[in-house]
Parts: C-alpha cells; structure tokens; sequence
C-alpha cells in the first residue's frame, strides 16, 4: 500500500516539558492506523502538530512523499487533512448546513449558493451513507449525528486523511457500530483513517495498525494481527498492569440518601431525570454507568441539592429534604466531587489552602468568633498536613490551583471533601482526564471511605471505571433507570445492552 | 514563584506610572514648556508645603470613597459602574436633611452621614436586584442611573432647593460641617475615609466572609457548588459598595463641597473603577492611587499657574495609567511573558 | 398634529448615532470583543470631527476624520484584548476613561481654556443639496435629512444582509460563536477580530462625529451623553440581529426626540425629568426583558492561539 503520511522524529515542548519527543509516524492509503496511549500519553499534540494547531519544536512532516509545512489548520485542510476532535467543533448556533460549509473556499462568489451547496452535501452524504438532517440547528441533533456532521464537513472540505480523536468516547455502542460502517467505507473509497482511542476492544476491532505513544514517546508501531489487547495495555502503561481488585460489598447499611419518582426538565432526554428511583447506603459505592448526558449531571446536582427536582421525594438520613441548597446539604454532611473540578470544585484564582478550607473558614479551629477574624497560621499548618496527607504536588501551599496539574487539582478537592468525614460523597467522573496513578489513587480515596461507613455515588462515564469499584451498578438512559445489577460478577453485556437503551 | 508574581504586580502600575509621566512630559515639551520645570511645579503644588499636602488629602477623600466602592464590588464579581450616581444621592440626601430639617450640629453630622450611606445603598440596589432576579447586566444599568442621579441633582440646585439667582443649593450651615485637620483643607472626611478602607481591607483579607465574597468573585459555579449563597452575596456587594460611595457624597458635602452645583462629582465614578483597577482591588492600594490622582490634579494648578501647560495634561496622565496597567497585567499574565520571566530567573541561579 | 409630526421627525434623527453605535457594537460583539468603550470612541470621534470640519470646513471630511481617530483608538483597544488578552470588560473601561480625556485635552489646547463657543456648520439636507422643497411629512421624513442618516439606514440593509447571506459574514459569526472550531475551518480568528475592532472603531467614531457635524453645532465635553452605553442595551435588545438593533434605536431615539419636545411643552416641570426619560427607558427595558441568555457564545473570553 502506498503512502500518504509520514511524521519524521517530531517532538514538540510546552516550555521544559516534552509532549512529544522524537516521534515517527506513517500511514497508508486507505488504512486505518490507530494512536492508542493513556492520557496525556501525546496524541492530541501529535495530531495538533499535523493539523497545524501547534508548530513542531523538531521534525518534518511528509504528505504522499513531499515535505510540507503546516503552520494552519487552513493549510492542513488545504493539503487534504480533515480532523474530527474529541470536542466537536461544532457552531451550535448555526444549522448543520451552516456548519458543514463554514470556511468554505472551494466556491467562488460573495453569497451563500444554497441550493448547489446542498446538492453538493446530498451527493457525499449519499457516498458515504452519512445521513444527517441539513437545516436542524445543532444543539437539536443528537451527539452521534453531530459527529456524522464532523465527518461530513471534512469531507466536504476534500480530506483524504481523516482524523478521529477519541470518537467513540461520547457514543453508545450502537451508535459505534454505525460508525465503524463508516469508516469501513470510507477506507473503502482510499481514504485513510487515523483513529485515536484507549479503548483496547475498538482498537482490535477497527484497527490494521496501531502505534502505541507512551509519555510523549513512540513505543512501537503493530499490525492488528500480530497482537493482542493484553499486550496493548502493557505496552501502553509502560509495565505490567495488574487488575486491582477491590473487595465489594453486597450488605450496605441504612439508606444514607433515597430518592422516590425524582423528576427534573422530564422532557429533556439529555439534561432531564424522569422517574427517577434509587438508594445509597451506608459503607456502598452505587455507580451510576451511561453515556455522557443522559442525566448524569443533574442527578449529581440533585442529590447535592443545587438544582431542585420538579416533583418526587428526597430522603436524606430518613428524613424529607425540603429545601434544596447546597448549603443544607454540605451540612448534612454530603460531600462532592464535581464533574469539572476547574468550573464547579476549585476557585482557580486561590491557593491551594484556601481552597482546601473554602468551607471550612468558619470552624473554631479556624476562625474566631465565627469567622471574624481568620486565624491563618493555624490554616496554613492544617494545609501542610493536608499536602502531605493527600500527596499533593505544589511548589507551596501558596501557589494558585489552577497551575496544579489535573491529578493534583483532583487531590486538593479531595482532601476537602473527605477530611469532613461524609456520609454521603457523590462522585462525578472524578478520574476524568487523570493519569492511571492519580486514578488509582482517587480509587483507593473513594474505597477507604466506604469502608469507613460513607455511602457513595459514583457517576461515570467509564465503564470499567464503574465495573472496578462499584458495589452496586444503575444504568441511566435519557434520564431514565434503564435497570440495576450486583457489582460482583455483573453481566456485562447485558449493562452495556442497557446504556444504550436496549 | 509566588513572590516573583507579587513583585511583578506591584512594577507593573510603577512601570505604567513611568512611562505616562514620559509621554506627559514629551506632550508637555511639544507644548513648549520645559518638562523639568513644569514636573517641579506639579510636586509642589501636590506636596510641596503641609497646606498643599492638605488640599491634597483633601481632593483625595471622595476619590477613595468611590475606588473603595468599585474595589468592593469587583471584589465580589459584580461590575458597579454606578459609583458616580451612589455618590451623588448620598450627597443629595444629606444635602436636603443638612439644610432643610433645621437641625445642626453633630446630630446633623451623624443623621446626614446615616441617611447618605443609606440613599447610596438603595441607588446600588437597583442595579444589584435586576440583576440577581432579572439576569441584567447591571453595568449598564448602573452607568443610566448616574446619569438620573446628575440629572436629579440638576433638579434640587436649578429648581427645587434653588439659592437666589444662583444655580446652586443652599450651603451646609457652619455648625454641621465638618471639622478640618490641624487646619488644613484635609477634614474628618479623610478619616473617615481612611477607616473605611482598612475596614475594608480587614473584612476582605481577615474574615470568613470576605474570605468567601472573593471566592464567589472568582469562581461564582465553583462558590455555588461549596454552599455559599452566591445571590446573597451578589445583593450584599452590590448594597455596601453603593453605602461607600454615599457615604463619601454625604461626607464631601459636609466637609468640604457644602452644596450642589453643575457638575459636581462628575466623573468621580470612573475615577474610582480606574483607581480600583490600578490598585488591583486592593483596598490599600487604591487609597494610595487615590492619593495618587489627587496629588496629580492639584498639583496641575500650580503647574499651570507656573508654565502656562494646561490642567488637562494631568487627565491624559491619568488616563495613561490607566491604559498601561491594565494592557501590562494582561500581558504579565501571557504564557510567553511567564516563560521569559522564568528563563532570566533560571539563568541568575545558575550564574 | 405637528407635534405627532415634528416627533416622529426627530425620533429619525436622534436614532441615527444610536444607529452608528449599535452596529459598531454589533459588529464588535459577533467577533466575540464586548466593547464598552464605545462611549469614549464616540467622544474622540465627536471631537476630532468637530476639530477637522472647523479646519476645513467641510462637515463631511470631518465625519471621516472622526472614523479615523476612533479607529486609531479601538486599536489599542484591540491590541490589548486580542493580542495580550486583557479582560474585555476592564479594557472597554480604561477606553471609556481614556479616550474622552484625550479629546477634552485636544479640544483645550487647541481652542484654549475657556474661549469662547466655537460653532462650525453643520452637513446640509438632501432637500437643500437636491435644491427641492420639502414641505409634506412624507417628503420632510425622506428628503429633510442628511447624508448620514441615509448611511446609517444602509448600513443596517447592509449588515442584515452581510451576517444571513453571505460567506464571510457566515465565518465572521462563527468567529464570536466558536472561535477554535472557526480556526481549525482555516479563517483567520485574529485577523477577523482585529478587522472587527476596525469596523467597530470606524462606526463609532462616525457616530460621535455625527453629533458635532449634524446634530449641534458645538463640542462640548461629555456630549455623547451614554449613548455609547445605550447603544449597548440596543444590541442586547435588539437580539444581536441588525433589524433588532434598528428598531432598538429607534425606540430609544423616540424616547429622546419625545423629552426634547416635552421640555419645549414644558408642564410646570423641572426639565431634567424629561432628560431622564431615555435612561429611565433603558433600565426598564432591559428589566422588563430580563433573563434570555443569547448573543455570541465567546462573548468576553479572550481566545489564544496555542492553548495549553
């Protein structure tokens, strides 16, 4: 097979840190390669480099044999390169149409020619069998026709070598399945395909070679034949990975938080809760398993009480929650690890110990006369032990969170959130974007105070995640309980059956 | 690290106080006075003698009042344009129970003070509760209420409380005034501003809820999120700023404005955003860029009287300041300008 | 009937540079710069087109002039919010108490202190440059009116067009909207904002010289009197679209036409009431439509090219 790509000994350094570092790459016509790497392992910087967002430090890039330079998205485009992202980059106050010839530079003229703009979308939809409605406004389609509107944009705009950063990662497996129909034709036609993932079962199954990136590094480039999944996750983390192993507990306590029929935004199939039933006890981790937006978050909001569900009850303890504040329930000792720690859990503009005591500042161990006058060496000591206590890696307690990298961020929110000994943590993707030693650390957190006789709720959008540790598994559809299962021995196929809303 | 960010904040509104004093001095050449003579007349006209000092201190006083407003409010947040029109019914309540309620003395004092900070308050809600309950964006909304503040002013000194012939009030009688310091043109009101300020400097820095009124200007999703009322706080920020800056009207007019004529207070709520902004919402640091502007303004009489170089040069002064802080604590903040701090660190270290 | 009339005449004329600000604030606002400052453009524009029409005469090079110093202006404006990333917000202030110092510094040295009123003429109606007299409603409304009353209402043709019809106004919106993925389609992000803080400058200058050269024939300071800040209710009113933003003006230019007629009725009433009425009108329309959250998605944020 003839090539199209190839990447020289690139390595590209944000100041003394390597993103990549010597890395070679090539793919072929009509191929699909795959990226496979952990988090912050370098594929989005190598592809950013391909695709111009950033200038290599080092290395040349070669298109169908001839050097070239890439110092724009515009000229990757022009140079046959189409990238879908991990977050689409999607205009959602325009119409999929709108989209789709956003940028346009093929056609002359000064207006927008919309019935041969459409013809033209119709044709290479038609090729490629990517049905998607054309005068829709995005925020109205679901995610997986946002991201057939992706594809076809960069078709549209010529691609011959399509990038897929972590396409499946938002999708249900039905809908993966329609994807991989498209990209099956797509190589069909001789395009090429560079499929980025961590996920070892759609890598073997899509895949006819995978390079495996590791901390900015290329270990080794294989064919889908010469290797298995096992290997993959070996040659991924660098070592031998072995399963970790959390004991589960099948008789939980009393019932820390009960919610009955909780309905919120009903219609809503992505940002809604309907009919919504389920517990946590006492010393369990119930975790909640869906694709992203199918109410994850607004029961997370709920049972933190910063939204308040439209009708439904709330036991806290045994007893009705009237009031929902996220004051009543910090008092209630509910604990939360939010789903954007940057957003919603830390006050990036604040040290790291001011945001290790941010509900805390009205403690006697803290303040005088309830908070009249901070007693701030007192503040500072509690932080230092917290640092150490929680592992947190800062140059000082002083320094803002927002330079502390995501692992770290992650520890400064749980040193708050646990030291205040919860009964209830509602946990929401708290691995997200973390390197497996962070992730294994916020795991072993989460256990040790279950074990402690804290309920948890777990919510993730990582299935293996939710397999590991939860005691009990609920799975969530478009804001329904598509149904509930042991956490020991759970029939997987069945749950993941359930995601998808089967 | 950290003290080099501290170090850098602090050289930044030096630097941009520099090069602005360059280019007045360039404007003041191409005027065709002598820079040199005309920065002497402006020290001594601002410091050169206590009396000088004095009426410095006192051109200072309801500038620091309406930079505390605006620090206070940023603090939280919340964008408080409306200093001017808080400061202005501060002066207009006080002015009206000062001269109509035929009462003198220090009853007057205090019920004047009480009733401006409170008239302040009420003019800062308005913004602050449309835009709590209504979602509005209550920076325009604060600029249109100046503009009704100076517009109903207009109506006390050209109409209803009208002095004669004159377009202006009646004056505060002797009695209710406040006194001077060792004589000075510097009154209590300068005290009083001065305690305002580290009042609040103390409630921002040492209390558990300054503490969080700062988070939820930082973060206000992340402050919802840890349990703090963030409306509450909103509303309260928006009702302590707007009492700063009656008090300060209702404090000018005692202690030295003592009526209201066209044009008064004009311009001291942009005053105040830009001191707070130069002072980087550091309640100290904004009375010292206060006194600053202060200094500035009085010394450009005597710079004029001296060199012929009009007043107005101060203005462009100020204004450059402004613009160069601002642009300079933007670009400190770029990853390029940290990168290049980093690499002359590293190299002193290892040389 | 000639106070219904006279009214509806002056609502015309007193929108027109709420028309200038507002579409430079449009413009502004849909490449993702809120801009504050509007009110100190206009004030240099008002000046530096009050200065140059006393030069040379000629109202209209003074309008252009009037366009290039607010463009000079939002320059800085633009180098601080774009390329250094400065808050918009704080930025559109220190404009705001920059750029009126400035004119009010011109205006002293060059005039003196306290000389006396300098008037310069204002530009002539279409009637008059057209030789024909207008007598009716209908032909007062569309002939007693200058030039730049004519350049707004084709401005706002202009721009409805530009942003729903045409390709580069498709990827300048998406510019305001999204600005990476508007990147990663190869338009130029930086170059789009820094070509809207033209436009935005241009027009706003135009609409603070429009006060000088049509409306009064005198510069004082502080005479662009908030529109610069009403022109951004009319956008928020308005609803981001140009045919919003005209109505927008229109109504806020009514409510100014209708307190200079009732200040010339006069009721027995101090007439700094009636002066309130346009600002009174502006917070209770922007209370009364409250909460919708719309306009441009990256509205305020600043966007970096190599974010990390």
């Amino acid at each position: 097979m003839q090539e199209i790509l190839r990447m020289e000994h690139i390595t590209k350094r944000f100041g003394d840190m390597y993103a990549n570092r010597d890395i070679n790459f090539e793919v072929r016509r009509g191929e699909v390669h795959t990226l496979l790497g952990e988090n912050g392992a370098g594929k989005s910087t190598l592809m950013n480099v391909l695709f111009g967002l950033y200038q290599p430090t080092e290395g040349s890039i070669y298109l169908n044999g001839n050097k070239v330079k890439i110092d724009s998205p515009a000229q990757a485009v022009k140079l046959g390169i189409g990238m879908v992202h991990q977050h689409f980059m999607l205009v959602e106050a325009m119409t999929v149409f709108e989209n789709i010839i956003l940028g346009d530079r093929n056609t002359k003229g000064v207006f927008i020619d919309r019935d041969a703009r459409r013809k033209e979308i119709l044709e290479l939809s038609q090729q490629y069998g990517l049905d998607v409605e054309m005068d829709k406004p995005i925020t109205e389609i679901a995610v997986g026709a946002q991201q057939r509107v992706e594809i076809l944009k960069a078709l549209y705009k010529g691609a011959e070598l399509l990038v897929l950063d972590e396409p499946t990662a938002a999708l249900t497996d039905i809908e993966v399945e329609g994807l991989f129909q498209i990209i099956k034709k797509l190589t069909a036609e001789g395009k090429s395909v560079i499929f980025i993932s961590h996920k070892m079962r759609e890598v073997l199954h899509i895949s006819d070679r995978i390079t495996i990136l590791r901390a900015g590094e290329s270990v080794c480039t294989l064919n889908r034949e010469e290797t298995t999944g096992e290997d993959l996750a070996n040659l991924m983390i660098g070592r031998e990975l072995v399963p970790s192993q959390y004991k589960k507990i099948e008789d939980a306590g009393d019932a820390v938080i009960k919610l009955t029929d909780v309905d919120y935004c009903k219609e809503s199939k992505h940002n809604g809760l309907n009919g919504v039933s389920l517990s946590v006890g006492r010393g369990e981790i119930v975790g909640i398993a869906g694709v992203d937006g199918n109410g994850q978050s607004q029961l997370a909001q709920v049972v933190t009480g910063v939204i308040t569900p439209d009708s439904g009850e709330v036991d806290m303890k045994g007893s009705r929650v009237a009031k929902f504040t996220p004051n009543g329930f910090i008092i209630e000792k509910v604990s939360h690890i939010p789903e954007d720690r940057n957003k919603m859990g830390l006050i990036g503009s604040m040290s790291v110990m001011d945001n290790i005591v941010l509900k805390t500042t009205e403690l006697p161990e803290f303040s005088s006369g309830n908070g009249l006058y901070l007693k701030k060496k007192a503040i500072k000591e509690y932080a230092e032990q917290m640092q150490k206590k929680y592992d947190i890696r800062c140059a000082s307690i002083e320094q803002e969170t927002r330079n502390l990298s995501g692992g770290n961020q992650q520890k400064v929110i749980l040193a708050r959130e646990l030291e205040s000994d919860p009964d209830l943590l509602v946990a929401v993707h708290p691995t997200r974007g973390l390197d497996i030693g962070a992730a294994r650390f916020v795991h072993d957190t989460m256990i040790a105070a279950r074990d402690n006789g804290c309920g948890v709720l777990l919510i993730s959008a990582d299935f293996d995640e939710i397999l590991e540790v939860s005691d009990r598994i609920i799975v969530m559809f478009e804001g329904e309980i598509m149904g509930e299962y042991s956490g020991k021995n759970p029939p997987i196929n069945e749950i993941s059956l359930a995601m998808a809303g089967k | 690290m950290k003290n080099t960010s501290k170090i850098v904040n602090v050289m930044v509104p030096l630097v941009s106080v520099l090069l602005a004093f360059i280019i007045g001095c360039i404007i003041i050449a191409a005027l065709g006075a002598n820079p040199i003579t005309a920065l002497q007349a402006l020290w001594k006209g601002a410091f050169g003698s206590v009396r000088n000092f004095g009426t410095t201190l006192s051109r200072a006083t309801p500038l620091i009042f309406t930079g505390l407003c605006a620090c206070f409010a940023y603090r939280c947040g919340v964008f408080n344009l409306g200093g001017e029109g808080q400061f202005i019914m501060g002066a207009v309540v006080c002015t009206v129970i000062g001269t109509q309620f035929n009462i003198e003395g220090l009853p007057a004092i205090i019920l004047c003070l009480v009733a401006g900070t409170i008239a302040g308050g009420i003019w800062a809600m308005i913004p602050g509760v449309l835009k709590v309950y209504r979602g509005q964006n209550e920076m325009i909304i604060s600029i249109m209420l100046n503009y009704v503040a100076t517009l109903f002013m207009g109506v006390l000194f050209t109409d209803w409380m009208r002095d004669g012939s004159v377009p202006q009030t009646v004056a505060i009688p002797d009695a209710s005034r406040l006194t001077r310091l060792f004589g000075l043109r510097a009154t209590t009101a300068f005290v009083i501003a001065v305690v305002v300020g580290l009042a609040v400097y103390y409630f921002l820095f040492f209390t558990s809820k300054g503490f969080q009124l700062r988070a939820v200007g930082y973060n206000m999703t992340a402050a919802e999120f840890n349990g703090f009322a963030v409306k509450k706080y909103f509303l309260a920020s928006f009702l302590v700023s707007g009492m700063i800056a009656g008090l300060g009207g209702s404090a000018d007019i005692l202690g030295t404005q003592f009526f209201l004529i066209n044009g008064y207070a004009s311009g001291y709520g942009f005053d105040g955003v830009s001191m707070a902004l130069i002072g980087q919402l550091h309640p100290l640091a904004t009375m010292l860029v206060a006194i600053f502007f202060a200094a500035l303004r009085v010394g450009s009489t005597t710079m004029q009287a001296a060199t012929g170089v009009p007043t107005s040069v101060s203005d462009i002064i100020q204004a450059l300041v402004i613009v160069f802080t601002v642009a300079g604590l933007a670009m400190v903040k770029l990853p390029e300008f940290k990168a290049l701090l980093n690499r002359i660190f590293s190299r002193k270290e290892v040389a | 009937m000639e106070f219904v009339t006279n009214l509806i005449l002056a609502s015309v004329r007193m929108a027109t540079p709420l028309i200038f600000l507002s579409l430079a604030e449009l413009y502004s606002q849909r490449a993702g710069l809120v801009h504050i400052g509007l009110e100190g453009l206009a004030a240099i524009g008002s000046l530096t087109g009050f200065l140059v029409s006393h030069i040379t005469g000629s109202p209209i090079v003074g309008v252009c002039a009037g366009a290039m110093a607010a463009i000079l202006v939002n320059m800085i404006y633009a180098y601080a919010t774009v390329t250094l990333c400065a808050e918009q917000i704080v930025y559109g202030m220190a404009i705001n108490i920059f750029a009126p110092a400035l004119a009010s510094f011109i205006y002293r040295v060059y005039f003196g202190a306290g000389s006396e009123l300098v008037q310069v003429p204002l530009m002539t109606n279409l009637s008059a440059l057209l030789g024909i007299n207008a007598d009716s409603f209908i032909a007062k409304l569309f002939l007693e009116q200058t030039l730049m009353v004519y350049l707004a209402y084709g401005l706002v043709i202009f721009t409805a067009i530009y942003f729903s019809k045409t390709k580069s106004g498709l990827n300048y919106k998406a510019v305001g909207e999204y600005p990476r993925a508007a990147a990663t389609l190869g338009i130029n992000v930086i170059g789009v904002k820094y070509i809207a803080s033209i436009i935005c400058g241009a027009l706003a200058g135009i609409g603070g010289a429009y006060l000088t050269t049509c409306y009064t024939t005198t510069y004082v300071d502080g005479n662009v009197a908030g529109r610069g800040f009403i022109a951004l209710a009319a956008v928020i009113f308005g609803r981001w679209s140009a045919g919003g933003v005209l109505l927008a003006c229109l109504f806020f230019g009514f409510c100014d036409a209708l307190q200079i007629r009732l200040q010339v009725a006069s009721f027995n009433v101090p007439y700094q009431f009636f002066q309130m009425i346009p600002y009174v009108a502006t917070v209770v329309v922007l209370a009364i439509i409250g909460m919708k959250k719309a306009g441009p998605k990256s509205c305020g944020k600043p966007y970096r090219k190599e974010e990390r």
